[in-house]
């Protein structure tokens, strides 16, 4: 058996009569670049809070690195490595650039209120290592010298990379990236293809939801389509590209 | 209990329902077309009641010219809290909005107490001190006046949001602002507009329940409460089922009152509480998240 | 920019501290006792501003841990003799018992509902206090409440008492400030900015809040116990509804984030309460009217919004002198 990193085995979420997600299956390969795609509306974004756990699925299983996850809390989840970004970014406000990606280490963190408090010898040193863990995942997304801006501040590109940083500081195994390209220009892009191509050298498995398919067809090893909740189609690139299933589902839309 | 006793409580219970129901919609429609639960919904009671007492006390004018004539004045209130208070803060944070109409309960309650009595002041009955007995209930014409008004206005009320051009207006506004306003509805009207009714139900309600029990400065913020209970219970929307937690919390608060006397409000509120949080509960597990 | 300071505030509060070291030397029993409230009440307070401007939560019935830690002093000190330094503690754990408890429903609320929720907690904890009369004393209350002393060393004037209220509400204020700057302060603030986007990087939200509760309910406790041995007197009226909501006016002048700003908003308070109190109801009518126009217009407190307005007339005059040289 390949070694799946997520599985889902008949995953299906409902709102009272509204079916997002139904009945889907599928299995991510660990340390492989996956796109998420497919028209508005498929249950893309309501996959990825079943995975984070925001969501409770109606049915189904969560496998995270073979283990069953449905019961396991959000923020435990993050704690065994799971991570994402939002479509509308959703950077804290009345905080530093560096200080929003200091909260992705709280996962790795445990200086409670006691120690913080009183200042104990474990809070400092705690305070030390997640000022450097995260300045080095700010370098990592290149923004290093906007360490001390106010974070909402930042023009919309860079708060997308400010939003990965911190994602990345959690020291996820699994990154979930929803619509990372979405409202960046070319050269962006480009630089955001780059830095997903570092993630996954550093042993990181990345599932992104992408509507831009020449981006997809750059970084994606493999591509799952979803439509109306359901999984339409999986392969690669290439191969989803030529799909009949996948171009009707897409008529209509300028993307292939 | 005797079975006397019974009839009274469900009488008695009957009539404060009748009440909570009227400030209970009140409620329903703010929160339904702004999003905002009005906290000071239930200085509205109390201003009926007491602007009555203010125009009885300082004219002769007959009994339905000083209804008519409160609730007007409340409403015109109503819309001047929405008109001054929440609408330049339409876009703050659910915690601000609740601190403003805090401040307006306040400011109101300051007001009424400052120029019109801070005590205990007497309305009297519409049509006389009159009463009968009822299956060994004791019904006063008063309250046979306060379950009947009740009665009128919710029935209006509903009929006025399911039969009228402005109620669809109203309705349209609380599904989805954006597209009602790109249908040609000024949302920002109805936002006044449902402050307009909320206070009038209000004023309605505290002028014919004054009779019945003394009206003072203090009573908005507990009125204002059990009316929130049944608006829970009804989840702001549901009038039928806002009207029916409205009656049911009346009859409650009697029964226990009837064995823990002092312990009523505690019960209304242990009500409120266990209502709320069970719907939230719910509806937690309704969406699975928030 | 919540818990930051501009460098003039940190001159202000040196004077201030100065100023407060100072004052019992002038010999001004009335405002030195008032100040002794005034402590008390910045405490109360405090604990409100890390709830409600840190979490971004809403508390209407704070008075009632205020009332919790202020009824058990009183009981086990008066009734049974304890000693008030044991007391203290204990009414302090049990508070943080009775908010904990009781977070873990109400923080299943959010907004409306939870003020709502907060709301009829006071007032049943209220009614509990007046009714539960054998122990409480009901409605007139618990006479014969012991001072506090250390060995022989009484604090028994306003002068000794002034302090140490000042003395534990600096300490107050200091822990406060540590934990806001802080990996939990973070938190905290994550919390306020997105409960989503917390959620993600792994905040345990609803516990967050909880812990924020039971703090502010362990501070309120102290200032309850620190109240009673001072009047020697408790009974139920003072925790009621109204001084909720006065809690809040408090907090929300001094802006809802700023702990410092809760020390100002404390004495703002007391102050009206003191000039306009004899004057029928003009403080209630002052207060509502606060509430309402800070909200409006200075969402983060009269004194961050004084600091607003300096910094926008700084940077206005900046842009303007670049616009002059660039000519």
């Amino acid at each position: 058996m390949k070694d799946y990193i997520l599985s889902l085995r008949n995953l299906r979420k409902a709102f009272g009569g509204v079916v997002a997600v139904a009945d889907v299956s599928l299995d991510i390969e660990a340390n492989k670049i996956v796109a998420v795609i497919g028209p508005n509306g498929a249950g893309k974004t309501t996959l990825f809070n079943l995975i984070t756990g925001y969501y409770v699925p109606t049915r189904g299983e969560i496998w995270f690195q073979n283990k069953l996850i449905n019961s396991v809390s959000a923020p435990k989840r993050v704690e065994m490595g799971i991570a994402r970004t939002f479509q509308h970014i959703l950077l804290f406000s009345h905080m530093t650039v560096l200080e929003n990606v200091m909260t992705g280490r709280h996962s790795r963190s445990h200086a409670g209120f006691i120690e913080a408090a009183l200042r104990l010898p474990r809070f400092h040193r705690e305070e030390e290592s997640i000022t450097l863990e995260a300045t080095r995942y700010l370098n990592l997304v290149g923004l290093g010298q906007y360490a001390r801006q106010e974070a909402l501040s930042m023009p919309y590109g860079q708060q997308k990379l400010i939003a990965i940083a911190r994602a990345l500081a959690s020291e996820p195994k699994l990154l979930l990236l929803d619509e990372p390209g979405a409202g960046l220009n070319t050269m962006e892009k480009k630089d955001l293809s780059d830095l997903l191509h570092r993630i996954k050298e550093l042993g990181i498995t990345v599932v992104l939801v992408e509507h831009d398919m020449d981006m997809v067809m750059k970084v994606a090893e493999w591509v799952i389509v979803l439509d109306v909740g359901r999984k339409l189609a999986e392969g690669t690139a290439a191969q989803i590209q030529r799909d009949e299933k996948v171009i009707a589902a897409y008529l209509g839309e300028d993307d292939l | 209990m005797s079975s006397d006793q019974l009839a009274q409580y469900l009488f008695t219970g009957l009539t404060q329902g009748s009440l909570y129901a009227l400030i209970a919609l009140g409620f329903a429609i703010t929160y339904t077309v702004t999003g905002i639960i009005n906290f000071a919904q239930g200085e509205f009671v109390m201003l009926g009641g007491m602007f009555s007492y203010y125009i009885l006390d300082n004219t002769s004018l007959p009994i339905a010219a000083v209804f008519l004539i409160s609730v007007i004045a409340v409403s015109l209130v109503g819309v001047l809290l929405e008109l001054l208070a929440i609408r330049p803060a339409r876009n703050s944070p659910v915690v601000s909005l609740i601190i403003i109409t805090i401040g307006a309960s306040i400011l109101i309650r300051g007001m009424v107490g400052e120029y019109i009595s801070k005590d205990a002041v007497p309305i009297p009955s519409f049509t006389g001190d009159g009463k009968f007995s009822v299956l060994g209930a004791v019904v006063t014409y008063q309250s046979l006046w306060v379950i009947g008004i009740a009665l009128v206005s919710v029935v209006g009320f509903y009929l006025l949001l399911s039969r009228t051009m402005i109620g669809k207006a109203l309705r349209a506004c609380s599904i989805n602002k954006r597209t009602a306003s790109l249908m040609g509805i000024n949302a920002s009207n109805m936002s006044t507009l449902s402050f307009l009714i909320s206070a009038a139900l209000g004023a309605i309600g505290g002028i014919v329940i004054a009779p019945l029990a003394f009206t003072q400065v203090t009573i908005g913020v507990s009125l204002g409460l059990r009316g929130f209970v049944a608006a829970a219970i009804g989840g702001f929307t549901n009038i039928p089922l806002i009207v029916a937690g409205a009656l049911g919390l009346g009859i409650l608060e009697q029964l226990g009152g009837a064995t823990l006397s002092a312990y009523k409000d505690a019960i209304a509120l242990g009500a409120l509480l266990v209502v709320l949080i069970i719907r939230a509960g719910w509806l937690q597990t309704a969406t699975g998240s928030e | 920019m919540a818990g930051k300071l501009f460098k003039w505030q940190y001159l202000i509060i040196a004077l201030i501290a100065a100023g407060l070291i100072l004052l019992p030397f002038s010999g001004d029993i009335y405002y030195t006792s008032i100040m002794v409230i005034i402590a008390i009440y910045s405490m109360l307070t405090i604990g409100l501003c890390l709830l409600m401007g840190y979490t971004g939560q809403i508390s209407l019935g704070h008075a009632a841990f205020y009332g919790t830690g202020a009824f058990i002093s009183a009981i086990t000190t008066a009734k049974y003799g304890w000693s008030p330094w044991l007391a203290m503690p204990v009414a302090a754990i049990s508070t943080a018992a009775i908010a904990y408890f009781i977070g873990l429903p109400i923080f299943r609320l959010r907004g409306n509902y939870l003020a709502m929720g907060t709301l009829g907690m006071g007032i049943i904890i209220w009614v509990l206090f007046n009714e539960l009369d054998q122990f409480t004393g009901g409605p007139s209350g618990l006479p014969g409440v012991p001072g506090l002393s250390i060995g022989g060393f009484a604090f028994d004037t306003d002068f000794r008492y002034y302090y140490l209220v000042w003395g534990v509400c600096a300490v107050m204020l200091i822990i406060s400030y540590n934990i806001i700057h802080s990996r939990s302060g973070r938190a905290l603030r994550a919390i306020h900015g997105s409960e989503a986007a917390s959620e993600a990087v792994g905040i345990n939200v609803s516990q967050f809040k909880i812990q924020v509760f039971v703090l502010s309910a362990v501070f309120a406790s102290i200032a309850g116990s620190l109240y009673v041995h001072y009047l020697a007197y408790v009974s139920p009226s003072p925790f009621d509804f109204m001084f909720s909501i006065k809690l809040v006016v408090m907090a929300v002048i001094g802006g809802l984030a700023n702990i410092w700003g809760a020390v100002f908003g404390a004495g703002a308070v007391v102050m009206i309460d003191q000039h306009l109190g004899t004057f029928g109801e003009l403080d209630t009518i002052l207060f509502g009217l606060i509430l309402i126009l800070v909200m409006i217009f200075m969402s983060h407190g009269l004194i961050p919004g004084i600091g607003d307005l300096y910094e926008k007339w700084r940077t206005r005059r900046a842009k303007a002198q670049d616009a002059l040289s660039s000519k």
